[in-house]
Order: structure tokens, then C-alpha cells, then sequence
């Protein structure tokens, strides 16, 4: 027997109802004072601070510090649980994703101000002046990074406010902090912008492009952590951040360091006088290849001990494996350092630059001066030799180093470290770590909400790309390489939500697929913009 | 569970139990094209190809012909013979886009009638087993008959937001059953509709669209489009016909610093003003940077402009010879003006970068180094003469301090432009479909993503003491945290009254 419902519903007491959701209300609070904070600190500068007002680098400094400090807090209470330092922690991020955002804001009110000073001194009447969203700060990577690590930093504030998610800021913080670190090399001078990107779609398409970025960064962490509790040994883990760091020490300096021909040596771009365009001539930086060879071998060690351990359980050979991965991390964080010391120290950078590459230089010089390759190709190793030896001889003394020459390198290295550096870290007290965090289930849930946010803010991304495109150029889709990495990060994470569906393939195959994809984010938002060519290729 | 999860499992359990007992091999086939395996698969081997696509430079890309020269003969041969310069119009390209096509609608049709089933009968009776296994599940023991808290219970349920609710007997239980977006598990169907809309736009753009450039020069009349065809490093112009004739009647460029060159950097806006003229007549039209003007199906995007320095006006001083008043002129592009005493003045042509002699068609004059105005003076009874009026810098050569007509001129000031501007045109009736499809998945992943159905039952029997045993189960196939508070919520307002 089956009957509908009463028409007349009894009411019950609502007493519970309130303070529940008053409760989930609570829990956006520091959010909402990082998103009205921010909002604050750009009214400030519009209307009291002016030009003195502290600026959008400095702001993006205090973001920096404070995604780090929170990240000390958050690791800290996973190994010592302590209310205050999980306190402390949030209240880091929220100041964190407060400056990050009041970065963004002020740099779109000092692009203006930079717009408006051009057209003033153009003598250009009003109705000359640029609209709003011309000077929105989405003009190149810069800018990208920073609303990029904002997305991860406010997505993160929205996860952890469930008390048993809070670890998931210990992963994603640090990975915040590294993007605002490669901004930070990237550099923050305001460009000009290209007149075919002074479009609405603009703001619309970069927009969403760093909030779904920003969101496939936690959903990464969260991938991360699933596989931890999930069973996976630190030790596989261990592995795969090696390759990565071995890959990272293989393709810097244009492969020099492993190259018969260049062995151990690591070479950076050089800048000449104001320029801001990294040459294509570069220095050879003393004792940091040597390190990284050392380190690729003590990671080769731990990698050889480990695969010992998983083929024959043998103990002593995965003492070994963590003893060299130790190593590693410690030859690492000194290479990075010894790297960062002396290019901001080291002088009379002429004599750094070895003449083997001399003719490679010309080339590109010739290249860059739009000589077809034809003409080049025609010319003899001694001349391009004498042509790049004369540009020395007179340009020599102005050439510099800089942190911001090789940005992408500089963070690959540090993102290689910071893959050790957790790796060792969930090695200590493993099973601790994953007792503290939340059931798979709970983490599989969470994971799969935030890659179904990411797929659609990625569709979204893809669409609006589109359009702007078809209202541009008149193409809705030209398999351009941007175009091309964000479709297939899109495929990946269609992936991920259709292994969920295939029997046998849910759990730690679905977080593969979330791993990979946010790989290929990675790849679209650094790799399409630094390899290879194309329209994007501005940012 | 989903039911898609339901039906995964079934799906591959029943066929591997049929796979043994002799099934067709083309029944097996048609099993296989149907999964969500091969799905995934062919996602993955997608993606593959892309991320070739990116990795190995492209011959439609520019720089094409630099990076073709660097590669070896091997890898020439390989790439060449693998397609990879063009992977993406190769064939396996395209039959793996439309093997995802095919198992996107063969996936659909062959799980639509289990997900219609399950929506239409719900399983209102389920064992209490069952129900104690969901993810949310309590039990609890309230006063009160059966009928009176079955009532209750769909009352708070209708009141949190399970809408649908139901109430059943079976077997001395009642049982209660509600939920709430039901639709939702139809959403990942028109997920798909979405999607495949847009690849029917994307083949009706390759099959039926048409692109070229237009070269505008202001007073020219044409009605040819230029597209390239890449084949490796070589490009070979390939020209088409539009169905209309274009003349252009004025081009204008909008630029930051008036005083720099005219390169894309310093400009704001570009804009091109023509005229369209077929069987209906003339047709004003104007097109300007990412505003694209649309005429039958076919637009006009800007797209590029000739690096060589024009003016689109002068304004110029000319002074007479024999010591009278000066007077100033401004002459638009190919016209004209007269002096007080009737002497006419034609500015017949500009020069970014003037030299005595002819004009180096291949040089980019767009910074306008030695801008000078060719003019042409005409005085009654006197056969035309050529006249230069010099900017500031070749003010002092000797040319130009030579009075012809009477006259000796000066270049006062003039307005950039570049000699001629380069429209895309574009004819896509695919784009239409594609923004169809673009809709639709937009709805429908949000529709997907941001809500859930979520299904809760209730199985009442009677205890001693005129108390009532609950158990109550429920799950939701996403949004789950929202649903276990909602849950929480029916279980405590039950037992609080």
C-alpha cells in the first residue's frame, strides 16, 4: 500500500535548525574577513594612501609570510596537536589570503594610475581615457600567479573550515607560497598590454583560469593525503618526487648539467643594463651543478634502496633509501641557497660566460633582429663567433644576474625540494599522520567535489576562451598550446569522474587522475608560456 | 552509491558471467564500445595526443619553418611519416574524437533505461539491513503509534527539503521515503548532449567554413581574400572570392603615445571603415579591434595592418616665396584644399622614412623616422608640380628649403596610420552550434555539480510501551556534508518533540 504525504505537514520545533546553521555560517568567517579585508585595504589606497600607500609587491611579500607561517603552524599540529597552533594557523591564512587578494586589488589601481599618467602627458581628453577593465591585472604571469596562489589560498580557507580538513592546509599552503615565490621571480613590473587582449573577456577568462587553478591545487593536496591514508608507502611516494627532481635537474640550464660536453655545470640567463629580457646568453654559476649532480645521485641512491625494500622487504636497504633521501634534501636546500647567494652577489659576470656559446648566442641575437633563418644559416661558426665575441667586448661590463632571469627554473628547484622535503616529513611517524587525517571515504568525497568544481571551472575556462577567441580572431578553437594544456587537463579530470564510475577503478586510481591532471594545470599555466609558442605565450 | 556506480558493477560482473557462456563476438564488441573503460581509455589516449600536439611543434604554428630546420633527418622522417606536424586533422586524430562520440552515445543508451527505472520505481521498501549499511544511518526509539510518527516523519522530511515524499507499509513496517533532486541523475546525459553539440559544431565549422585576409587600403576596391596552405615548412598563398565587392573608404589607428611609432604595442584601437556593395546594393560597414562586423554569415575581424607609416591627415605651412602670410592647410588622406590665391593642393602620398628615389615596399617605416608628405600643386595655365613638405627632422636639407610654385612647405603635423589594414574574414556556421553546445554544458555542469540527489528512508515498527523503533538511512550521490547535517537535522527534530 503506498500513500502521498499529508497535506497538512505538522510543524516541529526549529530550535536545532538555527543553531546549526548559524554554526555553518561561522565557519566562512575568516574568509569573509580576508575577502572585506582586502576590500579595506584597496579602499585605503584609493582614497587615503595614494602613491605612499604600502604597494601590491609589498602586499604580496606579507602574503608570502604569512602562507609559510601558517604552513608552520599546520605541519606543527601535525605532529603536535595543539589548539592554539591550529588557531594561529587559520588566522595566518586568513591574513594570508587577505594581503594576496589586497595585492591583486592595488596593482589594478596602480596599473590605472600608471594608464592614466601615459595619457595625461598624451594631453588625451576624458572620453580618450582607457576603460576599467583594460588595466585589470590579468596582463601577463605575474599577475596570473598571484590571483592563481589567491585561488588556492581562499579554496583552502573554504575547505578547512571543517575542523577534520584542517590538514589539508599543511599540503596546499606551501603550494600557494610556491607560486607566489615563482611570482616573486617572475617580477612585478606592470606590462603593456597587447591591444587584441583589451577585452571584457579578459578579466572573465583569466579569472576563472586562476580560481580553477587555484582549486585544483587543493584538490591535489587533498589527492596527496588520500593516497597517504589510503596505504600508500611514503616510500613509492619518495620515488615519484625523485623523478620529479632528477627530471627538474636534467632539463634546467638547457639540459647543461648532465650533458657530456657541459657535466656539472649550471649556467643562468644573464640581463643586460635595464632590460628586463632574460638573453640567451648565460653564466656559468660555481658549485651549484656539482650540488645538483650530487643531489641526483643521493636521490638515485635512496630510489635504488627503495626499490630494494619493495621487491624484497628488505629493512635495511629502506633504512638506506631514507638515509640518502635525508641527504638529498639536505644537498638540495643548499644548492638552492648557494644558487640564490651568488646571483645576487656575484660580479664581473662577463668572465662567467664560457665562448662555447657563442655562436648559439649570435643566432638568437640574429633571430631576434627578424634576420630569416636562411641568412643565418648561411653564415659560418667563426662568424656568428666574431659577432657575439664584438657584442661582448662592448656589452660585458653591463651584464647582470638577476633572481627573476630563470623564474620557472628557480621554482622547478624549489617545488623539486619541497616534493622531498614532504616526502621525508611523512616519514616520520607515518602512522600518526594518517590516523590524524580524515576516513578515505570522507577524503574521497572531498577530493571529488573540488575535481567537479575544477572540471567545471575548467569547461568554463575552456568555453569563455573560446568565445573571446571567436570574438577576436574569428576561431572558436585554433589547437593553440594554451588552449591545447588546459584541454587536456580538462580530459584528465574527465577522467578522474568516469573512473569513479568504472568498476574497479575507484579509489587510488581516481587519485592518480587527480595528481596527473593538476600536473598538466601546472603545465598549461607555466610550461605552454615558457616552452613552447603561441598565442598565450604572454602569459 | 550512484546508480551509475550500481549499473558499472552489474554491467561488468553480467558480462563477464555471459563472456564465458558464448556470447557473440559482435555482442561483445558492442559491450565493449558501451564501457566506461574504453571511455577512460580513449580519454587518456586523447589526451596523449594532445599533449604530442603541444610538445612537437605544429605547421600551422609560426616559427614552423626555424624549428623544421633544427630537427634531424630521422626525426623528420618519423614525425612526417607519424602525421605528428598535424596531428590534430590526421586520421587517427579524428577517429579517436569520433570513437569518444560513439561511446559517449552508445554508453548513454545502453544505461538511460536503468536510470529511468530507478527514478520512476523507487525502492520504497528496503531490508533494514541495507539501511543500517548507508553511509548515514541511526535508529532511534520515539513515543507515539506508527501511523501518527510515519506522518511526523514525512512532515520534517518535506520540511528539510526532501519534497518527494512517500509513505508504504509492508510487513508490519511503515516505511517513509523521501528525496530531492531526482533530476540530477539525468544530468550527466545531458552533460553529454552538451558536449556532443560541440563536436557537431566543431565538424560543421571544418566542413562548411571558409577564412581568408583582407588587405584594406583606403580607396581600393576588391573582392579577394587571401588564405595560406602549410605543407611542412612550405606556405603557399591560396586566394578566394567573396561573393560581394569591398572598398575601403578610411582607416584610422587610436594610438597611446601620439608621438611613438605605430606598432601594435602603442595602439589602442584600429578602425576601418568600408563599403560592402552585391545585388542588394551598397552596404555601410566598420569594423574595429574586438569588434568584428557581421554581414551574410561572414565577419570582419582586424587582424593585422602593414608596418608602413602613413598619415591619414597632414596639416602643413605654406609659405610664399616673395615674403607674404603663411597660411596652414590639413589635407586628409588622397584629397585636397586650395591656397588663397587658388593654388590647389593634392597630398598624394606619404613617407615614413622619406629618401630621394623609390619607396623600399619591404620596409618598416612604422616608427616614422623621417616622415615626409608628397604633395601635388597645381596653379591654372601650369602643368602640376611635385612639392615635399619635411617634418622637423629634414627640415634643414636643401630640398626643402626650394620653393615650388611660390611656395616652400612644411610638415606641421600629421595623424599615424598604417598603410593599410588587414581584416579577417570569417565564415563559420558551425559557431552557432558550438555556442549551443556551450549553453547547454554550462547548465548542465552546474546543474550536475552543485546539486545532489539525495534519497532518505524511515522503517517504523511498533515496540512495547507505545514507543516506536526507527531506523533511518540515507544517502546522497554527492554533497554529501550538506546531507549528513540534513540528516542529523530529521533524527534530532524527531526525537526532540
Amino acid at each position: 500500500m503506498s500513500q502521498e504525504v499529508l497535506k497538512n505537514p505538522i510543524m516541529v520545533s526549529g530550535k536545532g535548525t538555527t543553531s546549526i546553521s548559524a554554526e555553518g555560517l561561522a565557519t566562512y568567517v575568516p574568509a569573509a574577513i580576508a575577502l572585506l579585508g582586502s576590500v579595506v585595504v584597496v579602499l585605503l589606497r584609493i582614497n587615503v594612501g595614494g602613491e605612499r600607500f604600502i604597494t601590491d609587491g609589498a602586499l604580496m611579500m606579507l602574503a608570502l609570510a604569512s602562507y609559510l607561517i601558517a604552513a608552520v603552524f599546520y605541519l606543527t599540529n601535525m605532529y603536535a596537536p595543539f589548539r592554539l597552533a591550529e588557531k594561529l594557523g587559520t588566522w595566518a591564512a586568513t591574513l594570508g589570503v587577505l594581503f594576496n587578494l589586497s595585492s591583486w586589488l592595488v596593482r589594478w589601481v596602480a596599473a590605472y594610475d600608471r594608464e592614466v599618467a601615459i595619457f595625461n602627458s598624451q594631453g588625451a581628453s576624458a572620453a580618450d581615457m582607457p576603460w576599467v577593465f583594460r588595466y585589470v591585472p590579468f596582463a601577463n604571469l605575474y599577475d596570473l600567479s598571484l590571483a592563481f596562489a589567491f585561488g588556492a589560498g581562499i579554496t583552502t580557507l573554504i575547505v578547512i573550515r571543517r575542523n577534520q580538513f584542517r590538514i589539508v592546509a599543511a599540503l596546499s599552503l606551501p603550494l600557494a607560497a610556491i607560486i607566489l615565490v615563482l611570482a616573486r621571480f617572475i617580477g612585478s613590473e606592470l606590462v603593456d598590454l597587447p591591444p587584441v587582449l583589451d577585452s571584457y573577456w579578459r578579466p572573465i577568462h583569466v579569472g576563472i583560469a586562476s580560481l580553477s587553478y587555484g582549486i585544483a591545487l587543493v584538490c591535489f593536496a587533498v589527492a596527496v593525503l588520500y593516497l597517504l591514508k589510503d596505504g600508500l608507502k611514503v616510500e613509492k611516494m619518495a620515488v615519484w618526487t625523485s623523478a620529479f627532481a632528477i627530471g627538474t635537474f636534467v632539463t634546467i640550464s638547457k639540459f647543461s648539467i648532465f650533458s657530456p660536453g657541459s657535466f656539472g655545470t649550471y649556467t643562468a640567463s644573464t640581463f643586460v643594463g635595464s632590460s628586463r629580457m632574460a638573453l640567451g646568453l648565460r653564466a656559468d654559476i660555481p658549485y651549484v651543478g656539482w650540488m645538483i649532480l650530487a643531489a641526483a645521485a643521493l636521490l638515485i641512491a635512496a630510489v635504488a634502496g627503495y626499490a630494494s625494500y619493495f621487491s624484497k622487504n628488505n629493512d635495511i636497504a629502506r633504512t638506506w633509501g631514507n638515509r640518502f633521501l635525508y641527504a638529498a634534501l639536505l644537498v638540495q636546500g643548499a644548492g638552492i641557497s648557494v644558487l640564490v647567494y651568488q646571483l645576487k652577489t656575484l660580479q664581473n659576470v662577463a668572465a662567467l660566460i664560457s665562448p662555447a656559446q657563442y655562436p648559439k648566442f649570435a643566432t638568437w641575437m640574429l633571430q631576434q633582429q627578424d634576420m630569416p633563418q636562411a641568412q643565418i644559416n648561411l653564415m659560418g661558426q667563426q662568424q656568428l663567433f666574431d659577432i657575439a665575441n664584438k657584442w661582448i667586448i662592448e656589452n660585458g661590463s653591463q651584464l647582470h644576474l638577476s633572481l627573476n632571469a630563470n623564474p620557472v627554473e628557480l621554482a622547478a628547484l624549489i617545488t623539486a625540494f619541497t616534493g622531498t622535503f614532504f616526502v621525508v616529513l611523512f616519514g616520520i611517524k607515518t602512522e600518526r599522520i594518517r590516523e590524524m587525517l580524515p576516513s578515505v571515504d570522507t577524503l574521497d568525497g572531498l577530493m571529488y567535489k573540488l575535481a567537479g568544481v575544477t572540471f567545471a571551472g575548467l569547461a568554463l575556462l575552456l568555453m569563455t576562451g573560446a568565445v573571446w577567441a571567436n570574438e577576436s580572431w574569428g576561431r572558436y578553437w585554433g589547437w593553440d598550446a594554451k588552449e591545447v594544456g588546459a584541454l587536456v587537463a580538462w580530459l584528465t579530470y574527465a577522467g578522474f569522474l568516469h573512473s569513479r564510475i568504472a568498476y574497479g577503478w575507484r579509489g587510488r586510481s581516481s587519485a592518480y587522475f587527480a595528481v596527473v591532471a593538476f600536473l598538466f594545470v601546472i603545465f598549461t599555466y607555466l610550461g605552454v608560456s615558457y616552452l613552447l609558442p603561441g598565442l598565450h605565450s604572454y602569459a | 552509491m550512484s546508480t551509475l556506480e550500481h549499473t558499472a558493477t552489474k554491467d561488468v560482473i553480467t558480462s563477464a558471467a555471459k563472456a564465458g557462456s558464448g556470447e557473440s563476438i559482435f555482442s561483445r564488441f558492442l559491450k565493449l564500445l558501451c564501457s566506461v573503460r574504453l571511455g577512460v581509455t580513449l580519454l587518456v589516449l586523447l589526451g596523449l595526443a594532445c599533449f604530442i600536439g603541444m610538445i612537437i611543434m605544429q605547421q600551422s604554428v609560426d616559427g614552423f619553418d626555424r624549428y623544421f630546420a633544427e630537427l634531424t633527418p630521422a626525426q623528420r622522417l618519423v614525425y612526417g611519416n607519424l602525421g605528428l606536424f598535424d596531428i590534430y586533422h590526421s586520421w587517427y586524430f579524428n577517429a579517436l574524437l569520433f570513437l569518444v562520440s560513439m561511446n559517449i552515445v552508445l554508453a548513454s543508451i545502453d544505461r538511460f533505461p536503468k536510470t529511468w527505472l530507478f527514478a520512476s520505481k523507487p525502492n520504497v521498501t528496503v531490508p533494514v539491513r541495507w539501511l543500517r549499511d548507508q553511509k548515514q544511518t541511526a535508529e532511534a526509539e520515539i513515543d507515539g503509534d506508527a501511523n501518527t510518527l510515519a506522518e511526523r516523519t514525512a512532515a520534517v522530511m518535506k520540511k528539510i527539503g526532501w519534497r518527494k515524499v512517500a509513505i508504504t507499509e509492508k510487513n508490519g513496517r511503515t516505511y517513509v521515503f523521501g528525496q530531492s533532486g531526482l533530476w540530477n541523475r539525468f544530468g550527466a546525459y545531458a552533460v553529454h548532449v552538451g558536449l556532443l553539440t560541440i563536436f557537431l559544431g566543431g565538424f560543421l565549422t571544418s566542413q562548411l567554413g571558409s577564412t581568408g585576409n583582407l588587405p584594406l587600403t583606403p580607396g581600393q576596391k576588391t573582392n579577394l581574400m587571401f588564405g595560406t596552405q602549410v605543407q611542412l615548412d612550405k606556405v603557399t598563398e591560396v586566394t578566394k572570392r567573396l561573393p560581394f565587392d569591398i572598398t575601403c573608404i578610411d582607416i584610422q589607428q587610436r594610438l597611446i603615445k601620439k608621438d611613438g611609432s605605430i606598432s601594435a604595442m602603442n595602439t589602442i584601437d584600429w578602425m576601418t571603415k568600408f563599403t560592402i556593395t552585391d545585388e542588394d546594393g551598397s552596404h555601410e560597414a566598420f569594423a574595429q579591434m574586438n569588434k568584428p562586423f557581421d554581414f551574410r554569415g561572414y565577419r570582419f575581424f582586424q587582424a593585422s595592418f602593414t608596418p608602413i607609416g602613413r598619415a591619414r591627415s597632414i596639416t602643413i605651412n605654406a609659405k610664399p616665396a616673395n615674403g607674404g602670410a603663411e597660411e596652414i592647410l590639413t589635407i586628409a588622406r588622397d584629397g585636397s584644399a586650395a591656397l588663397a590665391d587658388g593654388t590647389k593642393i593634392k597630398f598624394s602620398e606619404f613617407r615614413g622614412n622619406f629618401r630621394i628615389g623609390e619607396e623600399d615596399p619591404n620596409e618598416d617605416t612604422s616608427a616614422y623616422p623621417n616622415p615626409a608628405a608628397v604633395l601635388q600643386i597645381e596653379q591654372p595655365g601650369t602643368p602640376p608640380q611635385t612639392a615635399y613638405a619635411f617634418g622637423p627632422q629634414m627640415a634643414n636639407i636643401p630640398v626643402a628649403g626650394k620653393p615650388v610654385a611660390g611656395y616652400t612647405f612644411q610638415l606641421k603635423d600629421f595623424e599615424k596610420v598604417a598603410d593599410q589594414h588587414i581584416l579577417s574574414v570569417q565564415r563559420d556556421p558551425g559557431a552557432t552550434v558550438v555556442y549551443v553546445g556551450f549553453i547547454l554544458l554550462f547548465i548542465t555542469l552546474v546543474a550536475v555539480f552543485f546539486f545532489s540527489h539525495q534519497r532518505v528512508w524511515a522503517a517504523i515498527e511498533m515496540a512495547s510501551d507505545g514507543k516506536c523503533n526507527i531506523i533511518f538511512g540515507g544517502n546522497a550521490n554527492r554533497s554529501l556534508g550538506a546531507f549528513d547535517e540534513k540528516f542529523k537535522r530529521l533524527v534530532t527534530e524527531l526525537e526532540t518533540k
